[in-house]
């Protein structure tokens, strides 16, 4: 630690800096300054965070998730969580592919109060006492403590902080159509691609790499190799490259969901290839979680993409030939090899030759035991393997490191390639999983494939890519015998993946870093009984964290196997499922775009200072500063609303009255031409849908309206009915935007729209429920004599482009009776002092008519309608609970809509009984008024008396039945 | 994202489509059904696994109702198609 201490007098780029590298990211000309824990630190314009913290021999990141124990880079690819920060307001970030940009402000996560001193480390000590699902065990009671508990752990465990006051840059959303896509830009992948390209399809080609070129990125044998790839994709305009994007899912029909940044890309791809590639496997031995012991490829990544030394003197640990190039690598960047430690009995791989000709220490047949040190890696511990296989403790041996390199093998990454409903079985001989039954439209190439050398993915890709384009209509695939040599040439390839899993020890060993699971919590579950693969991954939480499983899921697998006794192809794998990475989500939610509807009159309002309210997609005046006074308007002289959110349905033919007969439950083949009726609808259910009016235009035009919510829902359902076999005769068009509608009420209202009309309007002229088609203000409109709040009213329906003309022109004649504008909040008063219902308010989904009070609708003696059937039986049944007004005892106390209705049972306790659904202070009658569902025999007679449960206290209330307000409707009718 | 053939406009995004459940006509003479049969038309759905036929309306497109057979598990589209009176569509075939 003491290096780390040093405080520098000029912030450099670190004395672990390797000179220039060939295929190195980094611009050494460019310095990047930024903030770690608040200490400063300088990296190179190309470093990732870790990188460039790794340059100055930072070896401790973060703090893990359970025993906040200190945690290093291992994958260096974005795969595991050792390397979560926090930067400002975003958390868990990944250090090791995010990028330094100037100023960042880098924290750790998870350590309190420090990265270096973290007190919860303590929780090690406590260790015993926190078995696998102990959440489960240990704090399920008492039920009422769980509060305090949960602040304590969320605190002690987890990740970054989120900061609710953030809001984050903008995030989109783009679409992307692809005849092929290719996922994965190593060499599989861009054989794929431009094979694919040449047969005539249009390739897009993802990878989650700042840039195409897989692992030979940082394979510095291969760099001729990588140069030539790229070129064979650069220029050509039929292939898309997105680098820096992962493919985070697969949906149907090769649906696929692909994430930078904050843009999230949706993708249709007639065919996927995946070249996804293989994630390293780490190997369980006693504190192989310390700083310093990290991945093969991780080591060789640091080295190459960055110019950085991963420390001074490695141990490398290896079961196949990968290992010793990871070796040879290390040696060149002048790290001193401590030994090779080998599984195998020997090899022939020409850079083993080559390190021990030149006296580097190879331990064949030995494995490594523990990592030891504190906070980081001290030296390694190894032994000699037995004849049986087992590591001989006795004859263990300490050698002196500060790196442990961990390169055992390779698990193909075939999570999208599972998504998609591919099957795989493992391959005991390789000990990976192998891919069997590829889904229709999706074609697997290169490592994911288990193709293990660059040639021979490269070779594979070529043929996936020619497949993948005759799926898509290009070209007739690859040749049978092309296919069968690549088949035999993978076939010879060595094995590359050891199953030793675990190195059995006394200490912990990590098999999941995301949660603290050691391979001992998993045989406790097991042996507690959790031993399906599934069940065991929701018990102990294993693969569930922010990496997802790509560090232990095939570990798990062998874990549980053998704590089985089971082969590890009889016991499965878990279900993959997307996000395959973590996605942000502000890139799910994308940019805020609600679409909102508005009325022709909207400036108008807005203009007037309306308090608007949101009413499903409509933007509508709740009020215009004053709801009691808009009341008042309308009951004393004369107040205008704006309706045109209700729906509108132009019903035309000689069908229609057949038609309407069977939607709603009235009556309606003898309503006269130029006659309004109400209207309620009812579902086969006999649950009331939707309420309004229709008229009757022309003997074969007919103006339906419906509630401004129910419009679509009705249009369609309509459709549904015309469409399928009712729709003989009749024509059916949807006019809700197409018409404005503006309702003039008040005793007044004759006066006003008497100014802007020739046609005579006297009471005799143009009765209640009547319509006629007359000009308003030199605009032909449709005005129907209707009432829902209770006073004489006009409704004006203008086409909408006339609508902010009819609105102005209905105010300005207006003027001189004290017009007032009124908003939704008015409304509910009026039409409730009326007692007139509201669909979906008032009523749910099991309200009939008849209990919704409503039975004087219902023509029961109709051949047919919808909701006749059922409405027959309830009619003979009865009902259970009725819809009934009711007025308070205290007529100032407004109880809440949905409060519960009481009344005492047999034994004087209090019983539920019904609820309310309007309540409001009613002006006209100086009281509070309101709406409630109470059992019909309570309902049945006025004035019966009951209690309504609000704040704890209990208010009196009385039955009402019939208007509150001109019983006789009378004012409807002057 | 499952893609649906609709009779009118071809194959598009089920996302412009509202399903409206299995294809459960109603009973022809609803005065004549008994408690078992109204029951049934209303509440029982079979909810199989394997080839479904339902009801789709084209929302965000064409507002045509029409009916899809469509296999539950493998989201394949036998077949969709226009409702006719006897019931039985000459559809377009979906693949």
């Amino acid at each position: 630690m003491a290096t780390e201490s040093i405080t520098r007098a000029v912030p450099g780029t670190g004395p672990d800096r390797l000179p220039p590298q060939s295929g190195e990211v980094i611009d050494r000309g460019a310095r990047v300054a930024f903030t770690f824990d608040g200490r400063a630190f300088t990296g190179y314009a190309g470093d990732t965070i870790a990188s460039a913290l790794a340059a100055d021999g930072v070896r401790v990141l973060s703090r893990s998730f359970k025993y906040h124990r200190p945690r290093g880079l291992l994958c260096c690819a974005g795969q595991c969580p050792n390397c979560l920060v926090q930067i400002g307001d975003e958390p868990n970030v990944r250090a090791c592919t995010r990028r330094v940009e100037a100023g960042m402000a880098v924290r750790s996560q998870n350590a309190q109060p420090s990265l270096d001193r973290d007190f919860l480390s303590l929780t090690q000590l406590a260790a015993p006492l926190m078995p696998v699902g102990f959440y489960y065990k240990t704090f399920i009671r008492p039920t009422a403590l769980w509060p305090s508990f949960e602040h304590v752990l969320r605190r002690a465990a987890g990740l970054g902080k989120v900061d609710l006051a953030s809001r984050p840059d903008a995030c989109d959303k783009a679409y992307l159509h692809a005849d092929v896509v290719v996922v994965g830009g190593g060499p599989s992948g861009i054989g794929a691609a431009v094979a694919a390209a040449e047969e005539g399809a249009r390739v897009a080609l993802f990878d989650v790499e700042p840039s195409l070129g897989g692992r030979l990125r940082f394979s510095p044998s291969q760099s001729g190799c990588v140069e030539k790839l790229l070129a064979s994709v650069a220029n050509r305009s039929d292939i898309a490259v997105y680098t820096d994007t992962a493919v985070v899912g697969w949906y149907q029909d090769n649906w696929l969901a692909a994430v930078t940044g904050s843009r999230l890309f949706k993708i249709r791809a007639k065919s996927v290839v995946v070249a996804t590639g293989a994630i390293e496997t780490p190997l369980l031995f006693d504190h192989n979680d310390l700083p310093g012991v990290m991945l093969g490829s991780a080591s060789q990544r640091l080295i190459h993409l960055y110019g950085v030394k991963p420390g001074e003197k490695a141990l490398v640990v290896t079961a196949n030939d990968d290992g010793w190039d990871v070796a040879a690598d290390l040696a060149e960047a002048d790290i001193d090899i401590a030994a090779v430690v080998d599984e195998r009995h020997s090899c022939t791989s020409p850079a083993a030759d080559e390190l021990i000709s030149r006296g580097v220490p190879a331990l064949f047949r030995h494995t490594i035991l523990e990592a030891v040190g504190s906070k980081r890696v001290r030296a390694a511990r190894v032994a000699r393997i037995d004849p049986l296989g087992e590591a001989d403790r006795s004859a263990a041996r300490n050698l002196a490191c500060d790196l442990i390199v961990v390169s055992v093998g390779w698990t193909p990454d075939l999570a999208l390639f599972h998504m998609a409903g591919g099957e795989s079985v493992y391959d005991a001989q390789r000990s990976e999983p192998q891919a069997t039954a590829a889904p229709k439209g999706m074609f697997l190439a290169g490592r994911a494939a288990g193709a293990h050398t660059a040639a021979c993915a490269m070779d594979e890709g070529r043929i996936a890519g020619r497949r993948a384009a005759s799926s898509s209509g290009f070209g007739n695939g690859p040749g049978g015998s092309e296919v069968s040599d690549l088949l035999a040439r993978k076939a010879g390839e060595p094995v590359r993946t050891s199953a030793r899993t675990v190195v059995p020890g006394k200490k912990k060993r990590f098999l999941c870093y995301c949660e603290d699971v050691t391979d001992v919590d998993l045989q406790t579950a097991i042996a507690e009984g959790y031993d399906s693969l599934e069940l065991l991954k929701r018990y102990s939480t294993i693969s569930m964290g922010p990496c997802q499983g790509k560090m232990c899921s095939m570990n798990t697998v062998h874990l549980c196997a053998r704590a089985n006794g089971k082969q590890v192809q009889e016991t499965g794998k878990t279900t993959s499922r997307p996000p395959f990475v973590p996605v942000t989500l502000g890139a799910l939610a994308g940019q805020n775009m609600e679409p909102v509807q508005v009325s022709p009159a909207h400036q108008w309002h807005l203009d007037r200072g309306a308090n608007m309210m949101v009413a499903g997609l409509w933007l509508r005046p709740e009020d215009y500063g004053d709801a009691t006074a808009e009341v008042k308007a309308v009951r004393e002289r004369v107040g205008l609303m704006d309706v045109s959110t209700l729906g509108k349905i132009q019903l035309t033919g000689p069908g229609a009255p057949e038609l309407l007969e069977r939607l709603y439950v009235n009556q309606w083949r003898k309503l006269g031409v130029g006659r309004v009726r109400y209207g309620l609808m009812c579902n086969d259910e006999g649950v009331v849908m939707d309420d309004g009016v229709c008229a009757r235009i022309q003997e074969n035009e007919w103006y339906m309206s419906t509630t401004s919510t129910g419009a679509t829902t009705v249009f369609e359902w309509i459709q549904w009915w015309v469409q399928s076999g009712w729709g003989e005769g009749v024509h059916v068009v949807n006019l809700t935007d197409s018409y404005a509608a503006f309702n003039l009420a008040g005793p007044r209202s004759r006066d006003v729209l008497q100014r802007l009309t020739d046609r005579d309007l006297s009471n005799r002229k143009f009765p209640y429920m009547r319509v006629r088609s007359t000009r308003v203000a030199g605009v032909l409109c449709r005005v129907l004599r209707i009432g829902f709040t209770g006073e004489l009213s006009y409704e004006v329906h203008c086409p909408a482009s006339y609508g902010m003309h009819v609105w102005e022109a209905l105010i300005a004649a207006g003027e001189e009776f004290g017009i007032a504008p009124f908003g939704m909040e008015a409304q509910r008063v009026l039409r409730l002092e009326k007692a007139h219902i509201i669909v979906g308010q008032d009523t749910d989904a099991l309200s009939d008519p008849f209990s919704a009070n409503m039975e004087w609708a219902v023509k029961m003696n109709k051949r047919d309608f919808l909701g006749k059937p059922m409405l027959t039986r309830i009619s003979e049944r009865g009902i259970g609970q009725r819809l009934v007004g009711f007025r308070m005892a205290r007529r100032d106390v407004v109880p809440e809509e949905g409060l519960q209705a009481v009344r005492p049972d047999v034994n004087g306790k209090q019983e539920i009984i019904g609820w309310l659904t309007s309540c409001r202070f009613s002006p006209a009658l100086n009281e509070t008024i309101g709406l409630c569902w109470l059992p019909a025999h309570v309902a049945a007679e006025a004035g019966t008396p009951f209690q309504i449960r609000r704040d704890g206290e209990l208010e009196g209330a009385y039955v009402h039945h019939g208007p509150f307000y001109d019983p006789e409707g009378e004012r409807l009718q002057m | 994202m499952l893609i649906l053939p609709c009779p009118n406009c071809g194959d598009r995004n089920v996302s412009e489509f509202r399903f409206a459940g299995e294809y459960n006509p109603r009973p022809p003479d609803p005065d004549a059904c008994d408690d078992d049969a109204l029951a049934a038309y209303l509440y029982l759905r079979d909810n199989k696994l394997g080839v479904e036929k339902a009801w789709w309306y084209h929302q965000a497109g064409c507002g045509l109702w029409f009916l899809v057979e469509r296999h539950t598990k493998t989201q394949q589209v036998v077949k969709s198609y226009v409702w006719q009176a006897d019931a039985v569509g000459e559809g377009t075939d979906g693949d």
